[in-house]
């Protein structure tokens, strides 16, 4: 696996604990590790191919740091991001705080990239509905004002992960037949936008 | 931004240290009166790390503990006093002094719904608290910061009272606790600890927990936020990263290094060593300053820029953060991390990844270009296909799978433990912990016992050459020569003749297995 042929940046975003990183990892290890939890530092990149059709589309996937610790980075994360999804935690109504914040840091910066809202832990609402902090037709109406796609998750059990993933797939595939007239690959763009690097050579 | 960071790395390195140890002949049956340079373990070229002493760095810190911040940033360069002094203001109230043998185990992860007005919460062998110097909580190790505000008020009114008579406060003594202060401006900590800890211990533990938020926010952040708003609250920016300096003073705890500001090796031998350094070394790409391959706190192969050297204690930082991150293991980190005692006003970006599944090692690829991610996962991939081309996996995952040696191998008995460190090369070799140091309170009550070694050894005012010291369950045997620092530990029925006997034997042993033990080359780009 190399990580350089990614066909789709996908960024994760989202605040920290709602469960970015085992969303990632229940798609890409078909997994969830039960411990105690443990923030990312930074953000973690790994490509995963996926089938659409008969097709494979390999998608670069950025699990960042929820961390505002983080925040003046994570532009290098979503940069030329194809999609994002953007998480919140369904029994924390701040963690929808934080993913409205990031819908309208997307819109203002990365106007290309698709957004995919994702309500995490469904577990937790069905052993308790009173837990559900955020309500499924609200997120349903604020998706359909910003024209994102909406999910609800539970990486414990798998439910609606795969599907999440496929769906970022699926449209990357249709939407690159009708690529935009001088886009960039996101390496070339990548390159382009590499600071004039300054000392730091080898003697 | 990046071209700023890169100028103020210039210019810190421009200051700083490097030994080039002579090393002329390798003698087989080393006298304890060894040049530095010489001893086992001596690196063969020039020093791996920017600096190798053992104690004088902390008090360097201390004594810029009341400076602005552009002269610390000097003095953090320059400054490395020869001799290390107790603090010449101290306050110490000295109280009834109450040793405390026992220990116990106590709650290790923190639990923020510890109630803080219980015995349990009190118990805490060693708490630790982070304030603002407006008081405001930063980070306890036990309960939640809110819950103790009013705790952390008294802290700071303490210091500020102690200040207001141009003093300041270093430590309190008494009832069995002792309470030592750090002010790292706009910081404040305090160390709490029942026990035999010496303050200096406390000292450099604090100090490690100040520089674990440098190396997550920078110094140059870190005095912007509070010169921006004095009542900032820090929690914010270092939300998530309580877990990074539980399992820091856990190490701390446990480990030798920080104690003697070195770094273990992974023990494998030196053709398969040399070979993996090879692969590294070849595996390059412009941006890179440092490549590191570490299993847990033990290092394998370092390759740094011929101008740089990384300070041990920016090394115990960084593996401590790569352990901590359960997203780096299956996926490929990319981290902004400050390596405080290289330069604390920018940031370095980490390439951290776990390139064989199932065994502890890590690599991490450090540069100063914040886009260069792609550039350093294609330098990962040329390195595991070196690797493959040349053979030198098997030995590697060999050594992976046994990372530590029995103490029995070196033929003495008596000897239980012990822990050689060689000063020109900043590295050092211990056994497992096995037998009666099996169990994590008997490896803390070790460690704790070498601490109080070593700081007689390094006393302020009467350092020694080398202590025996008699317990009814131990018998411990340290020595420093200009070559050396070792520490040993003998059972019940060890004496002292079997102790100096066995430091010659121990010398010899280590002689012939230091091509396993050490990093005889390090290899830069």
């Amino acid at each position: 696996m190399t990580a350089m042929r990614v066909d789709a940046k996908v960024v994760m975003l989202g605040k920290e604990s709602v469960g970015k990183t085992s969303l990632v990892e229940r798609y890409v290890h078909h997994r969830f590790l039960v411990g105690p939890y443990q923030n990312t530092i930074g953000a973690a990149f790994v490509a995963k191919p996926t089938h659409v059709g008969d097709k494979v589309i390999t998608l670069g996937i950025w699990d960042t740091a929820g961390s505002e610790r983080y925040e003046a980075m994570s532009r290098i994360y979503y940069r030329g991001a194809r999609a994002a999804i953007v998480c919140y935690d369904l029994t924390d109504s701040s963690s929808f705080q934080r993913a409205r914040f990031w819908v309208k840091e997307l819109q203002n910066c990365e106007e290309h990239c698709k957004i995919y809202l994702c309500g995490t832990k469904t577990d937790l609402i069905e052993a308790d509905r009173a837990a559900r902090q955020v309500d499924y037709h609200d997120v349903q109406d604020f998706a359909d004002e910003i024209g994102a796609q909406h999910f609800e998750t539970s990486s414990k059990t798998g439910n609606n992960v795969d599907e999440l993933f496929q769906k970022v797939a699926e449209d990357y595939n249709s939407s690159s037949f009708e690529v935009m007239p001088g886009e960039m690959s996101f390496i070339q763009k990548m390159k382009n936008l590499r600071l004039p690097h300054v000392a730091l050579r080898l003697h | 931004m990046a071209a700023d960071v890169d100028r103020q790395l210039w210019e810190s390195t421009n200051g700083s240290l490097s030994i080039e140890p002579v090393c002329s002949d390798r003698a087989d049956s080393p006298a304890p009166g060894l040049v530095s340079g010489t001893e086992p373990g001596a690196g063969q070229e020039t020093a791996m790390f920017a600096h190798t002493e053992s104690f004088e760095d902390l008090t360097a810190d201390t004594e810029g503990a009341g400076l602005e911040p552009q002269e610390r940033e000097a003095s953090l360069q320059e400054g490395r006093g020869e001799d290390e002094e107790e603090p010449r203001e101290e306050c110490a109230v000295i109280g009834r002094q109450q040793q405390e043998g026992g220990r116990e185990g106590g709650v290790r992860d923190k639990d923020k719904d510890e109630d803080v007005t219980s015995d349990a919460w009190r118990a805490h062998r060693k708490h630790v608290f982070v304030l603002s110097e407006a008081g405001k909580p930063i980070y306890s190790r036990y309960g939640s910061e809110e819950a103790l505000s009013s705790t952390m008020g008294v802290m700071m009114a303490l210091v500020s009272f102690v200040q207001s008579g141009d003093n300041t406060i270093r430590s309190i003594q008494g009832d069995g606790y002792r309470v030592v202060f750090l002010r790292r401006s706009p910081l404040v900590l305090v160390g709490v600890s029942r026990g035999s800890q010496s303050a200096g211990q406390l000292l450099r533990e604090l100090q490690y927990v100040y520089l674990g938020i440098v190396s997550l926010l920078s110094a140059t952040q870190l005095q912007r936020v509070f010169a921006h708003r004095q009542s900032y609250d820090l929690r914010r920016l270092l939300s998530g990263s309580e877990h990074l300096t539980g399992s820091l003073l856990r190490l701390l705890e446990r480990d030798p290094g920080p104690l003697l500001s070195a770094v273990a090796c992974l023990p494998l031998p030196g053709p398969a060593r040399d070979r993996v350094s090879a692969c590294l070394r070849q595996a390059r790409a412009p941006p890179l300053t440092f490549s590191l391959l570490l299993a847990g706190t033990r290092l394998v192969s370092l390759v740094r820029r011929r101008d740089l050297h990384l300070h041990h204690l920016d090394l115990h930082l960084l593996a401590n953060m790569a352990a901590s991150c359960s997203a780096f293991r299956e996926a490929e980190g990319w981290t902004p991390v400050c390596l405080p005692k290289l330069n604390a006003a920018g940031f370095f970006h980490a390439h951290v990844s776990f390139p064989l599944p199932g065994t502890p090692l890590c690599l991490l690829l450090l540069s100063t270009e914040r886009e260069a991610f792609f550039e350093l996962s294609a330098c990962k991939q040329r390195f595991l296909e070196l690797l493959h081309k040349r053979n030198a996996l098997l030995g590697l995952q060999e050594a992976l799978s046994c990372p530590t040696y029995s103490v029995a191998l070196v033929g003495v008995p008596e000897l239980r433990h012990f822990v050689y460190k060689s000063r020109s090369s900043g590295l050092y070799t211990s056994p497992e912990l096995e037998g009666p140091y099996s169990s994590d309170e008997e490896q803390e009550r070790l460690m704790c016992l070498y601490q109080q070694l070593h700081s007689r050894l390094h006393h302020p005012t009467r350092p020694l050459s080398s202590i025996y010291h008699t317990t009814h369950t131990h018998n411990l045997y340290a020595k420093v020569t200009s070559g050396f620092e070792l520490y040993l530990c003998f059972s019940a029925l060890g004496t002292k003749a079997i102790a100096e006997a066995a430091v010659s034997k121990l010398l010899k042993w280590i002689r012939k297995e230091e091509d396993r033990l050490f990093i005889l080359n390090p290899l830069t780009y």
